[in-house]
């Protein structure tokens, strides 16, 4: 994509050539009254171009936080790497967008739906070339006819479409999403579920996912990057080979994917179990 | 925005039951006075003023003291929002000036409007120009203050958005902070035109020789009640007429405002 990028790749058909993001001992940490707290500590991991992985952990094990450092929102600490085509992340990397958890906080309740879509184009493309964009951003997500409505005028899932497409609309390399579905109805996350899927094959964007659901996380993701402990750390890594398209009735049937959920579900009640080992040891 | 919303509700409330609380008022006043159940020298009954009134608006007195009157408040009213916004935008965005200015503006503010009148007069003289300074000063504030407020209330979330969005500098003002801040703006004009007004005639009763406040106070010392009553009810009709303009102007020119659902204002 960035010729500048790819030069720093010795060899472009080596390992390192098709890595989006590359973490090694990623630390992150907080103040909270005088007191430092280590959220996450030596986390390493790669990602690869046009894979869909997913950060799963237990709620207020720092997923969200070690999405913002890949988003360039956050920083980590000294001695962290963290790399967007083998260059430090300081700042949001050009080509990774974050879909963020809360839409109708980060929606903009004063522009419409098409507006929303367009704010990070404005200025940057021609209003014809904006426009096209935008009107594909929606058709991928579906909300075409809603385009000139104000988004607090539609339901929850419709928001997060909305979002969806204005992190399209960028034309990113890399969606970097933030628990996209956590706070809608089963059905609708189903339904979401399966869009995101589609536009993941469609667009061959390479997709980082956080979630605490195991389900969607095998549902959905090529490879599941288990998070747990205090300060947490990837303590497991799946791939999940089961043939897409992915489908709700069909592929929840497969055994390879019941194999997959008992494998993720004892790897969190493991850690689990050694956390609470570990601490009775330090007692 | 509670303000704003409130206000709409209110121009809204006026409806048929309301005229009639009005009316019932307006004829208790006159039966109570024509029956001499109340009897003060100087309080005439509302048919009394309305006689005053129209010699006064055939006369062209009326009609040139109002024009005064409503000039020197939206002159004043519109400097101070030029005032206001800039500096409150300023103040808002920038700390630096914001610890430069925090002592004054809270003296300042802290000063009640009227005691300033009478130096105004003093070192401004009897004039056009004192009035307008006194009308500016004092509206200025809930401008300033609202507009500081409003472009501070940009949310984190919307500032997570603008720096994935890649907004340059000027853009994020531009497409995430004013819009923000709209709606604060709004109320502090909006609070700003009363203050206007009002102080434009405690201007002129004391100092300009022209205009409501000044033909309020001359017929003060002429005892004639039923004029300066025609007057009152002027003053209030101008105050109504400018706050219904300015929510409509403020309707066409923020129509997403406006349009905002009930749990968002």
């Amino acid at each position: 994509m960035d010729s500048q990028h790819q030069d720093l790749q010795p060899g472009s058909t080596g390992p390192g050539a098709a890595e989006v993001f590359a973490c090694r001992d990623v630390s992150v940490g907080f103040t909270k009254r005088r007191e430092a707290h280590r959220v996450l500590e030596g986390v390493s991991f790669t990602v690869r171009r046009g894979e869909f992985v997913s950060i799963l952990g237990p709620s207020g094990t720092g997923k969200t936080t070690l999405l913002r450092v890949l988003g360039g929102l956050h920083s980590a600490e000294p001695g962290s790497d963290v790399r967007f085509h083998g260059v430090p992340v300081t700042k949001p990397p050009e080509g990774a967008v974050v879909v963020f958890q809360d839409y109708r906080a980060s929606l903009l309740p004063w522009r419409t739906v098409e507006k929303n879509v367009a704010l990070g184009l404005e200025g940057k493309l021609s209003p014809a070339l904006r426009r096209d964009r935008v009107a594909n951003a929606l058709d991928l997500v579906g909300l075409r006819d809603r385009a000139k409505d104000y988004p607090w005028r539609l339901s929850g899932g419709m928001q997060q479409r909305v979002q969806i497409a204005r992190a399209l609309a960028m034309e990113p390399e890399v969606l970097l999403m933030d628990e996209p579905f956590g706070s809608l109805d089963a059905m609708t996350k189903g339904q979401l579920q399966d869009g995101l899927q589609r536009i993941h094959q469609l667009t061959h964007t390479t997709v980082v996912f956080v979630t605490h659901d195991i389900e969607e996380a095998v549902y959905l993701s090529d490879r599941v990057l288990v998070l747990t402990g205090v300060p947490a750390r990837v303590t497991r890594e799946i791939v999940v080979d089961l043939p897409r398209p992915r489908d709700h009735i069909t592929s929840k049937e497969l055994p390879e994917y019941l194999d997959f959920r008992h494998a993720i579900h004892t790897a969190i009640r493991g850690s689990e179990r050694e956390e609470a080992l570990e601490r009775e040891r330090d007692a | 925005m509670h303000n704003l919303r409130s206000v709409a509700r209110l121009r809204s409330s006026w409806n048929l039951p309301g005229l009639c609380l009005l009316v019932f008022l307006g004829l208790s006043w006159e039966l109570l006075v024509d029956l001499n159940v109340i009897s003060y020298e100087f309080l005439p009954s509302p048919s009394q003023v309305a006689v005053a009134g129209e010699r006064l608006i055939s006369s062209g007195e009326l009609g040139r003291n109002a024009a005064h009157t409503l000039v020197a408040t939206l002159v004043g009213w519109i400097i101070a929002a030029v005032v206001g916004i800039s500096v409150g935008i300023l103040l808002g965005l920038s700390r630096v000036a914001w610890g430069f200015s925090v002592a004054t503006i809270e003296v300042l503010r802290a000063l009640p409007a009227i005691a300033f009148v009478p130096v105004a007069i003093l070192v401004f003289g009897f004039s056009l120009e004192m009035e307008l300074i006194v009308v500016v000063f004092v509206s200025q504030w809930p401008i300033l203050i609202n507009t500081i407020e409003g472009v501070r209330s940009v949310t984190p979330a919307h500032q997570d958005v603008a720096r994935i969005m890649r907004l340059g500098r000027l853009e994020h003002i531009r497409k995430i902070v004013l819009p923000s801040a709209a709606p604060h703006v709004i109320v502090g004009l909006q609070l700003g035109l009363a203050l206007a007004l009002a102080l434009a005639i405690v201007a002129e009763m004391l100092g300009n020789p022209a205009g409501i406040g000044y033909a309020l106070s001359t017929q003060q010392l002429a005892l004639q009640p039923e004029n300066m009553f025609a007057y009152v009810v002027v003053t209030g009709l101008l105050g109504l007429v400018l706050n219904a303009g300015f929510l409509r102007l403020a309707a066409l020119l923020f129509p997403a405002l406006t349009a905002l659902p009930e749990e968002r204002v």
